[in-house]
């Protein structure tokens, strides 16, 4: 659900004004003509902010505040209050009735925007109700680094996504691209000149369409004071050079809670197939963790019983590989749902030494496993 | 009496409608013969206290519909009534009145502001008191004429 703002004024036209400035934005506003008014629908919506006139008939912004400030219910809510008086004896009597801010008629609406993204938190329409975004998504990613070699390699490190990785080389220009699209990430080189990495970080978090973007910071793995800062001021990560891009990709994938379960779960021939990728490393095991329990209890809600882990393609069969396999059959057997394993010729051989594995039994191909589960494959 | 009244008045004017329409408004040199384009609407706000007055802001009609598209972000055909031209051009007498009146209390001439009212039609005079002052500007905008006058009682009086 959204977040409510109501709008106090006797102007229909700053109400519109007003209205317009948040169009983008999944909010629900909420109008009043006069103080009366404006109490009237404060008690009934609750709304998260209150945006107030001070000139008006009947009731003026000042009695209004008065009045809400004395209600245990409605005192908590913040207000803004909207006036076309600045002097300074006007804004000390407003200051002192406990508004949260106050803004200056003439103003421009991403003024507006930005004071209420302070209190309020602005999602752009549509966002929340998006379907959880894919790790194939072409995604945005903005990279600012005055090092244009650095730009082409990490260009090139994440050319096997489909994200599309926009270099800059300065902070003017990093914002000057956030002006004409929000990026899903953004990569800062934390030794840009006069701490530039820092001020763009800032900017960031006070822009109120870019204040969620996941922002990471790119420095040297010795470069000790630069992460220290970084994470102190709130970067959502370090990256450090030389860049393990494997490693950038799980980061991003995290931060921004990308789907990546498309790349290990399928159904095929009426059971769940794990399939595990020839590369497969700790970060790949704790990815596969992180969804294993949601799809397999997904496919037993929808009626599958059955479940094949498909190791033919892994190598090797390490410690990581039987930790996840011992977390599959031990799911399977929680929620009694059948299973077998494919497994490749290595790690067959190499599961019958370990004590926890040398009772797994492989077979080689799907087929097979469908006839261990007594299932049988569905013509294409 | 403020000295820069004139000054600070044409100040209001160029930042509320800059800001709020994005609309450049250029005043016109003093003593510029005030041109009548037919029916006209006067969006009005008063102040009262140390110094006491009232600002009057005229604008052709087709001129004040332009003012309402621009400052409301719609088309012509989305102003379904006179009433949307109305509220806006009080709007905008508000903030120009706002800006000037916070300028003055600065100054310790602190007045309040009363709420923003409405004068349709053609050639239509305000006639003042003899003891009270009164000063007309006009700018230019949108091959317009827009027309800002205002009429102060001597503080003496207030």
């Amino acid at each position: 659900m959204g977040r409510k703002i109501l709008t106090v004024d006797d102007s229909k036209t700053i109400r519109m004004i007003v209205a317009r400035a948040f169009k983008e934005y999944d909010i629900d506003m909420f109008e009043a003509q006069n103080g009366v008014e404006g109490l009237a629908v404060a008690s009934r919506e609750h709304p998260d902010l209150i945006i107030l006139d001070y000139t008006m008939p009947i009731m003026d912004g000042y009695e209004m505040l008065t009045k809400l400030k004395s209600d245990p219910e409605l005192k908590a809510i913040p207000v803004i209050m909207l006036t076309a008086e600045a002097g300074r004896e006007n804004v000390l009597k407003i200051a002192k009735q406990g508004v949260r801010d106050y803004l200056i008629k003439p103003f421009k609406e991403d003024v507006i925007i930005e004071r209420v993204s302070r209190i309020v938190d602005l999602k752009p329409k549509g966002e929340s109700a998006d379907k959880t975004k894919r790790y194939d998504d072409p995604l945005g990613i903005l990279l600012v680094d005055d090092k244009p070699a650095i730009i082409e390699q990490i260009v090139a490190g994440l050319r096997d996504t489909p994200w599309k990785v926009d270099g800059v080389g300065s902070t003017g220009l990093a914002m000057d691209r956030c002006g004409r699209g929000i990026p899903d990430a953004v990569l800062i080189s934390l030794s840009l000149p006069e701490t530039g990495a820092f001020t763009l970080f800032q900017m960031l978090r006070a822009g109120a369409k870019t204040k969620s973007v996941p922002v990471f910071g790119l420095c040297v793995k010795t470069a000790a004071e630069d992460q220290a800062r970084a994470q102190q001021v709130g970067f959502t990560g370090i990256i450090t050079k030389p860049i393990d891009f494997e490693d950038v990709k799980i980061k991003i994938t995290r931060a921004l809670g990308l789907d990546t379960s498309y790349k290990y779960f399928t159904m095929k021939d009426g059971v769940l197939v794990l399939n595990l990728p020839p590369t497969f490393t700790p970060s790949v095991a704790n990815d596969i963790l992180l969804h294993l329990r949601n799809q397999v209890t997904s496919a037993v809600d929808s009626g599958l019983d059955k479940m094949v882990i498909d190791m033919s393609t892994v190598k090797t069969a390490d410690i990581t590989l039987i930790k996840l396999g011992l977390s599959s059959l031990q799911l399977c057997a929680e929620l009694a749902i059948k299973s077998a394993m494919i497994g490749s010729d290595a790690v067959t051989n190499e599961c019958k030494n370990y004590e926890e594995t040398k009772d797994w039994r492989f077979v080689t191909s799907h087929a097979e496993a469908l006839g261990v589960l007594g299932a049988s494959a569905v013509a294409a | 009496m403020i000295d820069d009244l004139e000054d600070l008045l044409k100040a209001a004017v160029v930042e509320v409608f800059g800001t709020m329409i994005g609309l450049q408004v250029q005043p016109e040199a003093p003593n510029t013969p005030l041109v009548s384009e037919g029916s006209s609407i006067a969006g009005a706000v008063g102040f009262i206290g140390k110094m006491t007055g009232v600002v009057y802001i005229y604008a052709p009609v087709p001129f004040a519909v332009r003012l309402t598209e621009k400052i409301l972000g719609v088309s012509a055909s989305e102003i379904d009534s006179d009433e949307m031209v109305n509220d806006s051009m009080g709007e905008l007498a508000n903030m120009v009145v706002g800006h000037l009146k916070s300028r003055l209390s600065d100054r310790g001439h602190s007045c309040v502001m009363t709420i923003p009212s409405i004068v349709r039609g053609t050639n239509f005079q305000i006639e003042p008191v003899s003891t009270t002052i009164r000063r007309v500007f006009s700018f230019r905008s949108l091959e317009h004429q827009l027309v800002v006058e205002i009429m102060l009682r001597p503080e003496t009086q207030a």
